[in-house]
């Protein structure tokens, strides 16, 4: 990979790669401060966009996006105490209360260089860490393959948020929609009705925008309308001064630690890192009693482990094609429509834009900084905007981008469909990613599951007498889908 | 009575009886004769079989739990955005990209609480009508146009 940074400097620092960085960051940004709108949907919005571009300038968009909308999420949890995203929660905790207290500047600003340093930290990790897994995964066949899938999503399913049972549920309607259309071996058609336009199966991109950014839509229509909150006085962004930091080093390494492990596990997300990077501050800092009156100790906690995630939840999908989450599921979603397979050859094949996404997402956290100071004023008027317009906006937008890539109609008529019982599913507590992570796994799923019935001549219990990895893969898939329920039994017994 | 007829009970025993008519399906369709293994319906009936199972488990779940969904706080913008959104996704292609985004413009910022006639006219002309500049007439990647018009 490291043959290949050259070339892949080269792309980053063309007009399209310098562009896209820029760009992607102060969408990301001004997406992420927008209360509501969060990481998943600011990333499904620009997804059809990218569909024009070629493969590296593409992922770099999303990822720009991405790491964008996380810091941009401190921003309305500061100004408003209305956190962007929900990785942003914990910042509101003791980010609003100083900013009430007249120093929304240098609230913002500690929010700035923890969400760069966490960024930055992760990026590092991503460089050192993907590749390593991706060649230890590299020794694996189809039968390795499948259990490696079946345990990527065991795991994403078994932490989903809110029932288990639902996750799954969710997880194999994903699996189930992949398999309408063309059969992977035989090529015969399956569930499609004699409707031609499923012969090539349900568009992804339409389901993926219409589970989440419609339905979020329709969420809204259904809930109160939400009053737009006052803001707080703001000059700008005021930058701690190194004297400032005496003593919060620790803190500021332990969040970034805490958020790059919590980052690779798959299915945990931000938000919980940042939930539990401020109760180990709260824990830990000498300056605990002042958590939640204001203390930047919790700004730091939070902000430098949801921004050091980032990084780690792309290590599971750039080496192994398993998506840890939501975000990460629609990037995955991404490299699909881009004629990228996902998975352990990833970094093999790809040498050059693999090295081209390591290094832009080195450069897009470090562009966090400029931006980050530059769009915060900017953005501050932008929290005003009222629901309605921003609704409106979402629905108009993604009509485009769905019309845009195959412009085919019926693609419309899924994403209409998928928003309704995307709305429908959500409301009942059913969480989307296992639906999507379902949808662009499903697929590899069965291809593995039927090539190593063939190597074992149709004997499933040979998946797993005959590979030790595979063995080691489906036991862990069956701790992680037993731990669950262990838990809630253990939490029922007195 | 309430928690077997509650909106989660309903929302479970609609995802079973969509798997269930779905496994139906698996046999009703004809195949090249292959090794059970590698029909194109192996794994189809696995993964509607083990959704079947977890839709029982969540519907004895919900009849047994008292657990609420949120209330809808207003059915009628609910209805009036949802059906908005079905109408104007189905009718781009026949209608163009402008118009229904005008309509559904006019129709949604209403719904969602908005009453100045000039902010709304003034959104729903100039959000479709910028987009449709840009990738009409900058970019060259049209949208769909109406039959009244090829610039809209």
């Amino acid at each position: 990979m490291l043959s290949s940074l050259p070339e892949a400097i080269g792309i980053l620092l063309s007009f399209e790669g310098l562009l896209v960085l820029v760009l992607g960051t102060i969408l990301g940004i001004t997406l992420g401060a927008m209360p509501g709108i969060g990481s998943t949907v600011a990333v499904a919005i620009v997804l059809p966009f990218t569909l024009t571009m070629s493969q590296a300038p593409a992922v770099l968009l999303l990822l720009a996006v991405y790491a964008g909308s996380v810091y941009g999420g401190s921003i309305a949890a500061i100004l408003i105490n209305t956190p962007g995203t929900p990785q942003s929660a914990a910042t509101c905790l003791d980010g609003y209360p100083m900013a009430q207290r007249g120093d929304a500047g240098l609230a913002l600003g500690w929010a700035t260089v923890a969400s760069v340093v966490g960024g930055l930290v992760s990026a590092v990790v991503l460089i050192f860490a993907a590749p390593q897994l991706a060649a230890f995964a590299l020794q694996f066949g189809p039968i390795e393959t499948f259990s490696l899938i079946l345990l990527g999503m065991t795991c994403i399913v078994s932490v989903s948020t809110g029932s288990v049972i639902n996750g799954l549920t969710a997880g194999m309607i994903g699996i189930f929609l992949s398999t309408v259309g063309g059969d992977p071996i035989l090529g015969e058609m399956r569930f499609t009705f004699d409707n031609w336009q499923l012969y090539a199966g349900f568009n992804l991109l339409a389901v993926v925008i219409g589970v989440f950014a419609l339905s979020e839509v329709l969420m809204r229509a259904s809930a109160p309308i939400r009053t737009v909150s006052e803001l707080v006085k703001f000059n700008g962004v005021k930058l701690p001064s190194l004297a400032m930091w005496k003593g919060r080093f620790r803190n500021l390494g332990k969040s970034v630690l805490i958020g790059n492990v919590i980052g690779v596990l798959p299915g945990t997300g931000a938000a919980t890192a940042a939930f539990i990077s401020y109760a180990e501050g709260r824990r830990s800092s000498p300056n605990k009693e002042n958590f939640g009156k204001g203390e930047p100790d919790g700004i730091v906690a939070s902000e430098a482990a949801n921004n050091a995630v980032t990084g780690g939840a792309l290590v599971p999908t750039m080496a192994l094609g398993i998506p840890g989450d939501a975000i990460t599921a629609v990037m995955l979603a991404t490299l699909t429509l881009h004629g990228i397979t996902p998975g352990p050859k990833l970094v093999e094949d790809n040498p050059t834009l693999i090295a081209a996404i390591f290094a832009g997402f080195f450069i897009i956290n470090l562009l966090l900084l400029p931006l980050g100071m530059l769009l915060s004023r900017v953005a501050a008027p932008i929290l005003r905007v009222r629901e309605a317009f921003m609704m409106t906006a979402i629905v108009i937008l993604c009509a485009v981008g769905i019309y845009f890539v195959r412009g085919n109609p019926f693609d419309l008529l899924v994403l209409g469909g998928a928003g309704v019982v995307g709305f429908i599913l959500r409301r009942q507590g059913f969480p989307m990613a296992p639906l999507v992570i379902g949808m662009v796994l499903g697929p590899t799923l069965e291809l593995t599951l039927r090539q190593g019935l063939i190597l074992t001549d149709g004997s499933f219990k040979a998946f797993f007498t005959g590979s030790p990895i595979a063995l080691v893969l489906a036991v862990t898939a069956v701790i992680a889908l037993a731990f669950p329920f262990l838990r809630s039994l253990k939490r029922k017994t007195p | 009575m309430k928690r077997i007829t509650s909106e989660r009970v309903l929302v479970q025993f609609g995802l079973l009886i969509v798997a269930a008519a779905f496994f139906v399906t698996t046999f009703t369709q004809t195949f090249t004769p292959v090794d059970l293994g590698q029909s194109p319906m192996f794994f189809p009936r696995i993964i509607l079989v083990l959704w079947m199972c977890l839709a029982l488990i969540g519907l004895i779940q919900s009849m047994r739990q008292n657990t609420h969904t949120t209330p809808i706080s207003s059915w009628l913008r609910l209805s009036v955005v949802l059906i908005a959104t079905l109408l104007y996704t189905n009718t781009i292609a026949s209608e163009g990209f402008f118009l229904p985004s005008v309509l559904f413009a006019l129709v949604c910022l209403p719904a969602f609480g908005r009453r100045n006639p000039w902010l709304i006219g003034i959104f729903a002309l100039a959000v479709p009508g910028s987009l449709v500049l840009l990738f009409n007439h900058m970019l060259g990647m049209p949208l769909p146009t109406s039959g009244f018009t090829y610039l809209f």
